[in-house]
């Protein structure tokens, strides 16, 4: 073939491509599938933005007025701000400052509510000042919450890594477990029988008793009553974690003993978890609930949960939920019922823990591919506009963890800073420890402005 | 002004990729002009010139042309490129001339020069990081990367322009310094003749479809094309345009859409994911590599073949391999040339083993105990086993053992070495050595295993399951329980060899059985492979968005705990229910699989027959064929599913 008849060819294709592109641009249906293809505009990169997936139907029985319109809106309303964060956003952690730059405008507020915990840090000296930390995979592995305790106890005294449960299945940061049952080492998943309030159906319980941490393991469950005998051996990974107590939240049939970082354990019954922890001081609980929505707390023994917030001393439980509501919920009622049960489980929470204060984390900003371009999904910001609303109406206070990384498409920013992983969705260990870090620092900021 | 700039401006975040529309549009225009410029009437009578001269200036066209493609894409490492082409073009020369008047220790000198030149680029570009580290690690001290060239770039510039704290790798420079290693080599080698236009030789250098990804195109293959008229049958050019679709579709369908929706999720966070989604999601990663690699390589040959140009296959369905060692013959087969032409052959092949082998072996064993802190325990059985090495590799013993064990030992020994710095050139990380490594035991063992007898193998076998059975149950760590479900099934299959081969040694048997048999081994010996490959890629991947430090961590921690939950977070239970939900990606995987294992034969007859296709029906299935992978650019996301809690 001559060159001019490859050329030829070519053009052939492009030219029908290009027809398509006329005669078929955007979403064709073709029964039940959907067929996609690209306005000539956008492949000529004049229109560069693809659809979004914005709904534009008004909200009539909202909680709020705010609709994701609104929501667009105050976003651009805020772009210095945001321009500003953006800016940050990309650094290496190191050279990073924490920005506090969009919440001192907005959010500044509500750390007022976080004014009893604030007055009970003064007893720190004398007893134990609890505060939880329930999150989804965003906290796993210990992830943020270490930042937080870490600068608690730095200023108001404490130590030891607090809850854990009996038989790790997800590894920790802060504490590495072996689990050994009748005399020889086993897996995690090899142990007692595990039931997860935040689990499915399977891992479920009818009696609702799964203790403070949404887990329990069951001893014994099946077999012959005392036939395991088991050895969890807690192994703090930094000096700063050693701790002066054990505390094992269990059924009184239960047994147990220590011997430096050893618990053994034998009987017939719950085991809620162990918990490395100081006579006096903070102590600050990581207890993730991976894939939860934060909708589980009103399914846990309100008795059992109430006794704990009281006897412990819990004074601030913070709550870090709303991302898993997002790659499956495309529409704003939706999100609006998540919400809702959210404000519920808020709402039966502080009935639970009348002393408590309470910190909302909302959910980073998360990427997803729209017609082949990554970008945050539509309802991030909705979302964190609501939760702010929901969090303000409940008086308790709010982080936008959105906001703070940069807003809109600020996940690809840290994504490029080695911040965030390749699924737009969680951080690395530096972004957690960033975001974390930023967290304490806008608690103890609270402190020092009260 | 502002479109002018994006069209002709470096600009980092828009290189030019085969998977952009903006590449096609780019390739459209330069064959335009490439078309005009063969259609000219060079020749006797023309006034243009002799028909040599259309050649050089197809050449020179091209040469530009690819150093704009590389401008688009790294800026002003142009200058690197360039240089490295001045310097091997001259220094060659003059290799040439000393050979011509006798002088081969100056000829001698020249290539080292030639050669710590290159090879000293390569090394401050793309491992300065890595010494650093090491060094650091070593001895304590702390030492940081200086960027010389932004430096200097900084006295031209304005001061601070470029920044001096950072060494950016330059895209594609792995592939061409083995390029132009390849071409003053050849030509003290006396295997080509030096390319007398500097011209010229930078086309070979830089010949964009293969200039940022390969294949390696090694001078004598290559370089004799320079010379050659445009020639395209029409069958070759239906095989060049299904090159690029199937390059096409492996990158985004295969490649893209499986990273997207499983794959990089699931290395981003093992933790996240059950057992059998993170084994799942390993075998899933080995077909992403090739099919991202192969798919580059695919449209990179169809590109070239287009210009008449033909480069070399880089793949042949490597997960058909029946044991390591084939698996690197079919593998980014350029590469795999490369080496063994310029790494293994010089260090002896199976013919000896000299200095270079041992300098080498002593190295990785320094380098080894250095990464685990293990400074005895490595260094003390290496040097046993050197001595060892040397002891048998002495005169008297060589007299009286057989020629065929020193050429396992030799050639064992120099293709580890070949295995374990391939690994380096993939990528400056200890994970990429560790890759290597594991490579090169397993290509040993295997041809040791292949030596062994029915008897020897089975008690082997035999042996090592039931010790990982004993540590298994004493020590219930995850990797014990990976290695003994592995080991498990090789002992049931070899278990039914064995059998097999007892019962039927003696026999003459039936040749439908024989057949079947055969059949079988052969299965079974492309899983194992194919199994033993994909564990290996537990190293492969690493984030080159990260500090090298950080990424070897990350890359160490990934592969940790996806061994950990490969062998210890397994629920059989969640099984059915994953692949009900991922059930396109895994219909992808399995697709993918199924095609990539279609016999050879099959693959050849259908490439024919789009090739012999009418043109007006070729332009139609074209279309069709870019509006279906078009869908799976623009499919919508796998939402996140956790089944392990």
């Amino acid at each position: 073939m001559k060159p001019y008849q490859v050329l030829i060819f070519i053009a052939c294709v492009m030219a029908g491509l290009a027809t398509l592109c006329v005669v078929l641009p955007g979403r064709i249906a073709l029964g039940a599938t959907e067929l996609k293809w690209p306005a000539l505009t956008e492949v000529l990169g004049i229109q560069k933005t693809p659809d979004t997936i914005i709904p534009m139907d008004t909200i009539a029985q909202l909680d709020t007025l705010l609709t994701p319109d609104t929501v667009v809106q105050q976003e651009q309303t805020l772009s210095p701000a945001i321009v500003k964060a953006d800016s940050i956003a990309p650094q290496k952690e190191d050279n990073c400052q924490l920005s506090t730059v969009n919440y001192q405008l907005s959010e500044s507020d509500s750390r007022i509510y976080l004014s009893s915990f604030y007055a009970s840090l003064s007893q720190s000296g004398k007893q134990v000042v609890r505060v939880l930390h329930y999150g989804d995979s965003q906290i796993e592995e210990d992830r943020m919450t270490q930042q937080i305790r870490e600068a608690l106890q730095d200023r108001y005294g404490g130590s030891g890594v607090g809850l854990m449960p009996l038989a790790q299945t997800i590894p920790s940061r802060t504490v590495k477990q072996q689990l050994h049952m009748n005399g020889r080492q086993i897996q995690p998943a090899q142990g007692p029988r595990r039931f997860i309030v935040y689990g499915p159906k399977r891992d479920r319980r009818d009696d609702g008793l799964y203790g403070v941490m949404g887990q329990v393991a069951v001893m014994n469950d099946s077999l012959v009553p005392g036939s395991e005998k088991l050895m969890a051996v807690c192994t703090p990974q930094d000096p700063k974690n050693r701790y002066s107590k054990w505390q094992v939240l269990a059924d009184s049939a239960i047994q147990y003993s220590f011997s430096r970082d050893t618990v053994f354990l034998s009987g017939k019954g719950n085991v809620y978890g162990l918990s490395q922890e100081s006579d006096t001081g903070m102590i600050v609980d990581n207890i993730p609930m991976r894939g939860c929505l934060g909708l589980v707390f009103t399914k846990m023994d309100s008795a059992q949960l109430a006794d704990f917030y009281r006897e412990q001393n819990v004074r601030l439980i913070i709550l870090q939920f709303g991302g898993n509501a997002i790659p499956f919920n495309e529409t704003p009622s939706t999100i609006q019922g998540i919400v809702r049960g959210l404000r519920k489980q808020v709402q039966y929470l502080r009935m639970l823990a009348p002393e408590a204060s309470f910190l909302f984390i909302g959910p980073s900003d998360m990427l997803t591919q729209i017609d082949g371009v990554w970008q945050t999904y539509p309802m991030v910001p909705y979302m964190d506009r609501l939760l702010q609303q929901m969090a303000q109406d409940e008086q308790i206070a709010y982080f936008s963890l959105y906001r703070w990384m940069g807003g809109s498409g600020s996940m690809a920013k840290w994504q490029e800073a080695g911040l965030a992983g390749e699924d737009g969705i969680h951080f690395m260990r530096s972004g957690a420890r960033k975001a974390g870090n930023a967290v304490a620092k806008w608690i103890l900021e609270g402190i020092e402005s009260e | 002004m502002d479109f002018l700039q994006y069209i002709l401006a470096f600009n980092s975040e828009s290189p030019l990729l085969f998977t952009q529309f903006y590449f096609w549009a780019f390739f459209a225009l330069v064959y335009a002009l490439f078309a005009l410029l063969l259609s000219l009437p060079f020749g006797k009578g023309s006034g243009l010139g002799s028909p040599y001269k259309k050649l050089h200036l197809r050449n020179i066209y091209l040469m530009f042309v690819s150093w704009f493609f590389y401008y688009k894409t790294s800026g002003l490492f142009l200058l690197i490129l360039a240089f490295v082409t001045l310097s091997d073009w001259i220094i060659a020369g003059r290799i040439k001339s000393a050979i011509s008047h006798h002088k081969p220790q100056i000829a001698k000198g020249l290539l080292c020069l030639s050669v710590i030149i290159d090879l000293g680029l390569l090394a401050y570009f793309k491992y300065a990081y890595f010494f650093t580290n090491m060094v650091n690690d070593l001895f304590g001290t702390g030492f940081r990367v200086f960027d010389i060239f932004a430096y200097i770039g900084n006295g031209f510039a304005e001061a601070g322009r470029f920044s001096v704290d950072t060494i950016v790798l330059p895209v594609g420079i792995s592939f061409y310094i083995f390029q132009v290693i390849s071409y003053t080599v050849d030509v003290y080698r006396g295997r080509i003749q030096p390319v007398k236009n500097i011209l010229d030789f930078g086309f070979y250098v830089s010949f964009f479809p293969q200039l940022v990804a390969g294949p390696i195109v090694r001078a004598e293959e290559f370089i004799p094309q320079l010379y050659k008229p445009f020639h395209l049958s029409r069958r070759v050019f239906g095989i060049a345009v299904f090159w690029i679709l199937n390059g096409l579709a492996k990158k985004i369908i295969m490649s893209d859409f499986l990273a997207v929706n499983l794959i990089d999720r699931v290395f981003n966070n093992p933790l996240l994911f059950s057992g059998f989604e993170n084994l799942f999601a390993l075998f899933a990663y080995s077909l992403q590599v090739y099919a991202d690699f192969s798919g580059y390589s695919d449209i990179a040959i169809g590109l070239a073949m287009l210009m008449g140009f033909y480069l070399p296959m880089n793949f042949n369905s490597p997960y058909k391999s029946q044991s390591p060692q084939e698996f690197w013959r079919r593998w980014h087969m350029s590469l795999g040339r490369w080496l063994k032409g310029y790494l293994y052959i010089p260090l002896g092949g199976n013919r000896k083993i000299g200095f270079g082998t041992y300098f080498w072996l002593s190295l990785i064993a320094f380098v080894s105990a250095a990464l685990t802190n293990w400074w005895w325990q490595i260094l003390v059985p290496f040097a046993l086993f050197m001595l060892v090495v040397a002891v048998i590799n002495s005169a008297p013993f060589r007299e009286r053992w057989g020629t065929g064990f020193y050429k396992l030992l030799y050639s064992n020994l120099n293709s580890f070495i070949t295995q374990v710095l391939g690994g380096l050139w993939h990528g400056a990380s200890w994970n990429f050595i560790i890759w290597g490594g594991i490579n090169g035991i397993g290509m040993i063992v295997e041809k040791i295993w292949r030596k062994m007898n029915w008897h020897l193998r089975f008690l082997s076998i035999t042996v090592l399951t039931f010790g990982l059975m004993a540590l298994d149950y004493f020590y219930a760590l995850p990797v014990w329980r990976l290695f003994l479900v592995w080991s498990a099934i090789i002992w049931i299959g070899t278990a039914i060899r064995y059998v097999y081969w007892l019962i039927t040694q003696d026999m003459t048997i039936n040749c439908q059985l024989s057949i079947i048999n055969s059949k079988l081994s052969k299965a079974w010996a492309i899983l194992q492979t194919f199994t033993f490959i994909t564990f290996t890629r537990l190293f492969f991947r690493s984030s080159s968005n990260l500090d090298p430090a950080t990424a070897n961590e990350v890359a160490w921690e990934t592969a940790r705990n996806m061994v950990n939950q490969i062998g210890g977070a397994w629920n059989n239970a969640i099984i059915p229910e994953f692949l009900w939900a991922y059930k396109y990606v895994v219909a992808m995987f399995v697709a993918g699989m199924l095609i990539h294992w279609l016999p050879t034969n099959w693959k050849r007859r259908y490439r024919l027959a789009f090739s012999a296709m009418p043109l007006w029906l070729m332009v139609i299935v074209v279309c069709l064929a870019i509006v279906v992978i078009y869908q799976f650019v623009t499919a919508e996301m796998q939402p996140f599913i956790y089944f392990q809690f």
